[in-house]
């Protein structure tokens, strides 16, 4: 029982620190050091994007992408020459068979896509 | 939980300013850290740290605590959550120095005069730790003062058990001799071995 109430003591003992003078300068650097961290992931993060966009642009225009539009679109127009042959016309499929079509499908990825990467970067 | 500001997080209790931590509010976490700051490197500093070496150690162990204050359930105390992470921190310094291979040895020498203890002279905790080795200081600051089982400072040590149980021992007997003379007589100092035995 006397060992159970030294180890108690002990405990109490090592529980009493006594309050530094230097603990708000203390606390500040340590926020800044979270401050310095948090700047260098934003700046890390931005960086990351920057390179991938220049990358992706430059991919996409070493890819010859608006010829291959062009020829999504007559593709199109001849998917939708042929479906006007077997349904009956009407002004929604006719827009979107025509290069409306292509475009609105672009831009609903570039949306998805800039959703998906603001989730990431907000889990990170 | 962005409308609130320095002077409202110290009216607020730890586990709230940990949520507010963990949604990214770093001002929040700076009140616990003022709180808790002194707490933390105090342990250092009586694990054997320098003073500059334990300020380092407990940044260390605070921006880590705030990495992983997710992980905080809130089960225990904020500080003692800390101290824990601070002091495994301390022990891989001491490992990346070469400091820990001095451990392993059990019989370890005698450094003071344990029985120069004197009951009508109060010797204050700190005064006390300086007569433990190393090994000891480190050992029982970890279990006493961070609040690990002797599994989890052995593992943290990378150091058998039974060393561990043994440097707690010998710590505990001298650290009795020096705070509490007239107990250790009750007892002969032999079962001194610490309730954490079984970790």
């Amino acid at each position: 029982m006397a060992e159970l109430d030294f180890e108690r003591r002990l405990e109490r003992l090592f529980g009493e620190t006594p309050h530094m003078g230097d603990s708000v300068a203390f606390a500040e650097r340590v926020e800044r050091r979270l401050d310095r961290g948090w700047t260098a992931r934003r700046w890390l993060i931005g960086a990351a994007g920057g390179a991938g966009g220049i990358i992706g642009a430059s991919q996409l225009l070493m890819s010859n992408i608006f010829e291959r539009v062009q020829s999504a679109e007559q593709s199109a127009r001849v998917l939708g020459q042929g479906l006007s042959r077997v349904t009956p016309t009407t002004d929604m499929v006719s827009a979107l068979s025509g290069g409306y079509g292509v475009w609105i499908a672009v831009g609903l990825a570039v949306i998805t896509m800039g959703f998906a990467v603001s989730r990431v970067i907000e889990e990170i | 939980m962005s409308g609130a500001n320095q002077s409202s997080f110290a009216s607020l209790h730890d586990v709230e300013l940990c949520s507010y931590a963990a949604a990214g509010e770093r001002r929040a976490f700076g009140e616990l850290v003022r709180r808790h700051g002194s707490a933390v490197r105090g342990l250092l500093r009586r694990m054997g740290a320098q003073a500059a070496e334990a300020d380092d150690t407990a940044q260390d162990a605070f921006l880590a605590a705030f990495e992983r204050i997710a992980e905080f359930r809130g089960e225990g105390t904020f500080a003692g959550w800390v101290k824990k992470i601070a002091a495994r921190q301390y022990l891989r310094r001491l490992q990346r120095d070469r400091k820990l291979t001095a451990f392993a040895q059990e019989d370890v020498e005698e450094e003071a005069d344990v029985s120069a203890g004197d009951a009508d002279h109060r010797i204050d905790l700190d005064e006390a730790l300086k007569v433990l080795s190393a090994a000891e200081r480190v050992c029982v600051s970890m279990c006493y003062g961070a609040g690990l089982s002797h599994g989890e400072a052995a593992e943290a040590l990378n150091l058998p058990l039974g060393t561990v149980k043994s440097h707690v021992k010998r710590g505990l007997e001298k650290l009795r001799a020096r705070l509490a003379p007239g107990d250790g007589a009750k007892t002969g100092g032999a079962v001194l071995e610490g309730r954490r035995g079984n970790g």
